[in-house]
C-alpha cells in the first residue's frame, strides 16, 4: 500500500471538490485534468454526484470563474440537488474520461468506520470505491441509484444520534442492511486475521489470506506434533519418572517458571535453574511450601515400591532414595 | 498474546492432577500406553484452562472420551458432561459428481470477467483453506462461521504454546537428572 500515493489523490480529491462548489459554472474539465493528473476514475467519483455528470454533460470547456468558488458551499449543495440529474446515456463518455485519469488511486487503505466530515468521508470513500468499481462490478444504472442512495443514508445517518456503531457507507456500495453487516463481518476477520498473523512468526511479511492461512495450518499442526514428541519422550525416558515428576514438580514449579518462559514476571522468589541436582531438589523441597497434595500423591505413587519407606513425610524425600528412583 | 507464567502453572497443575490419577494403571503398561495417558491428561489439562468457554476446549474435551477416562475428564475440567455437547453443524450430503457438473454449468452460462475469474479463484482457495484449518482444529467443524473459528484458532495456538513449554522443560529436566 502507498500512503504517499492514496493521500495524494486524497488531497487531489478535496481540492477538486472544493473548485467544484460552483453548480452553476461547470466549465471544470481543465481545472480537474491538472489537479488530477493521472487520477483514475476515482477522480472523477470524488466530485460529488451533481458535479461529476455535469461535468460529463459539458466537457472539455474551459473554465476560469469556479476558482472563486468557495468551501462552505459543499455541504447544502450535495444534499438537495441530486434530484435533478440525468446521468449520462453515453457511458462511453465515461469510461473515455476515466481512462484519462488512471493510475493515482490504485490501492485503497482500509477506511474508518467512525463517523467523519463530509469532507474527508469523501476521500477516505473514493480510494475504497475505486477498488471496488474497478472490479467491473457495477452497471453504469445502478451507480446512480446508489450514490443517490448513499447520499441520503448519508445525510440521515448525520442526522440521527444512535447509540450504534456509525459505519459510513461508502460511495458506490449498496446501503442495505445486509451488506452494512456484510462488511462488518469483513472487517472483523481482518481484525482477527491481523491477530493471527502477529502471533505465528513469519506471518507478517506474507499478503494474502490464503497463504497466511496455509502458515497458520502449518503452525498448529508443527505445535500438535511436538506435543506427541514430547509426550513420547517423557513417557520413553523412564517408567519410574512419573513419580519424580511430582517430586520435581514441587520444586521446579518455581524454577520452571522463571527460567523456560521468557517474558514472564517474577512471582515467585524461587532459583531459576530448570536442571537440578538432587540435593537442591531436596533444599528446594524443605524451604518452599508445598502446593501439592503430597501425602495423597505418595500414599498412592510410593505405595507399590517396598523398598522404599517413605510413609507420610510428603516434604523430607530423600535425595538417596529420589536416586535410586532413577 | 504469549503465554503468561500463571497459564503455565495452571496447566502444569492440572497435568500433575491427571497424571496422578493415571497412576495406577500406569505402571507396568508400555510405552504407547504410557504416552497416551500422557497426552490425554495433558490435553485435558489444556482444555480445562478455559473452563468450557472455548468451543475447541469442549470439542477436545470430547474427543478425549472413553469410558474409563470418564472421571479423569470429569475432575479435571470440572464441567458437567452435558454442557459439552457441541451442537454439530448439518451436513448436507452431495453426490460430487452432480455438483461438479452443475457448478460447471453454471460458470458457462455466467458472462465471466477477468477480474471475475481471478477473485473466484482466490475465494475458492481460502475456503480450501479454511476447511483445512476446521479440520486441525479440534471442534473445527462446529464453528458455523469464520469468525468464530479464527477467535478459536487464536485461543488453540495459545493454549498449545503453554503446553508445549511446560512439557519440554519437563521432559528436558527429566532426561538432564537421569543422565546423572
Amino acid at each position: 500500500m502507498d500512503p504517499t500515493g492514496v493521500s495524494g489523490a486524497r488531497s487531489n480529491g478535496g481540492g477538486a471538490t472544493r473548485e467544484a462548489t460552483g453548480l452553476e459554472s461547470l466549465h471544470l474539465g481543465d481545472e480537474f485534468r491538472q489537479d488530477n493528473v493521472g487520477g483514475g476514475f476515482t477522480a472523477l467519483l470524488e466530485l460529488p454526484p451533481t458535479q461529476a455528470v455535469k461535468l460529463l454533460h459539458f466537457a472539455d470547456s474551459p473554465s476560469s470563474s469556479s476558482q472563486a468558488a468557495t468551501v462552505t458551499g459543499i455541504v447544502p449543495p450535495l444534499h438537495h440537488s441530486y434530484e435533478t440529474l440525468t446521468f449520462p446515456s453515453n457511458s462511453a463518455l465515461l469510461m473515455e474520461r476515466a481512462a484519462r485519469f488512471s493510475g493515482e488511486t490504485t490501492t485503497s487503505s482500509v477506511p474508518s468506520t467512525s463517523s467523519v466530515k463530509t469532507e474527508p468521508a469523501d476521500e477516505t470513500n473514493s480510494s475504497q470505491a475505486a477498488v471496488n468499481n474497478r472490479s467491473g462490478k457495477r452497471k453504469d444504472s445502478d451507480k446512480k441509484t446508489e450514490i443517490l442512495k448513499k447520499k441520503k443514508n448519508k445525510s440521515s445517518e448525520e442526522n440521527e444520534k444512535l447509540p450504534y456503531v456509525h459505519v459510513r457507507a461508502r460511495r458506490g456500495q449498496a446501503t442495505d442492511s445486509h451488506s452494512l453487516a456484510e462488511r462488518a463481518r469483513r472487517e472483523k476477520i481482518n481484525a482477527r486475521m491481523k491477530l493471527l498473523q502477529e502471533l505465528v512468526p513469519g506471518c507478517d511479511k506474507i499478503q494474502g489470506t490464503a497463504l497466511v492461512l496455509d502458515e497458520i495450518i502449518n503452525h498448529v499442526q508443527s505445535l500438535q506434533r511436538q506435543v506427541e514428541m514430547l509426550s513420547m519422550r517423557l513417557a520413553s525416558v523412564n517408567p519410574r519418572i512419573d513419580f519424580n515428576l511430582d517430586t520435581i514438580l514441587g520444586s521446579e514449579n518455581g524454577s520452571l517458571m522463571d527460567g523456560s518462559f521468557s517474558g514472564t514476571a517474577m512471582q515467585v522468589v524461587w532459583p531459576h535453574q530448570v536442571i537440578e541436582t538432587e540435593q537442591s531438589y531436596h533444599q528446594r523441597q524443605l524451604q518452599q511450601p508445598q502446593q501439592w497434595p503430597f501425602d495423597v500423591l505418595n500414599q498412592r505413587a510410593w505405595g507399590r515400591e517396598e523398598d522404599q519407606v517413605h510413609g507420610n513425610d510428603s516434604a523430607n524425600l530423600h535425595p538417596n532414595q529420589v536416586k535410586m528412583e532413577l | 498474546m504469549q503465554p503468561t507464567s500463571t497459564m503455565n502453572e495452571e496447566f502444569l497443575k492440572k497435568w500433575q492432577m491427571g497424571l496422578q490419577m493415571f497412576r495406577p494403571s500406569i505402571d507396568n503398561a508400555s510405552v504407547s500406553e504410557r504416552k497416551r495417558a500422557i497426552k490425554l491428561s495433558a490435553d485435558v489439562a489444556m482444555a480445562s484452562l478455559r473452563k468450557g468457554t472455548t468451543c475447541w476446549s469442549r470439542a477436545l474435551i470430547q474427543k478425549t472420551a472413553t469410558e474409563d477416562n470418564f472421571l479423569v475428564r470429569q475432575m479435571l475440567s470440572g464441567i458437567k458432561e452435558e454442557t459439552l455437547i457441541n451442537k454439530k453443524l448439518p451436513k448436507v450430503m452431495c453426490h460430487r459428481k452432480i455438483v461438479r457438473r452443475s457448478k460447471k454449468i453454471l460458470m458457462r452460462r455466467k458472462s465471466r470477467s477477468a477480474m471475475e475469474e481471478v477473485a473466484a479463484k482466490a475465494k475458492k482457495l481460502v475456503k480450501r483453506k479454511t476447511q483445512g484449518l476446521r479440520n486441525v482444529v479440534p471442534g473445527g467443524e462446529f464453528m458455523s462461521n469464520n469468525v468464530l473459528l479464527i477467535q478459536e484458532t487464536l485461543d488453540y495456538i495459545v493454549s498449545l504454546q503453554t503446553q508445549v513449554n511446560v512439557m519440554r522443560s519437563i521432559v528436558d529436566a527429566a532426561e538432564a537428572g537421569i543422565e546423572r
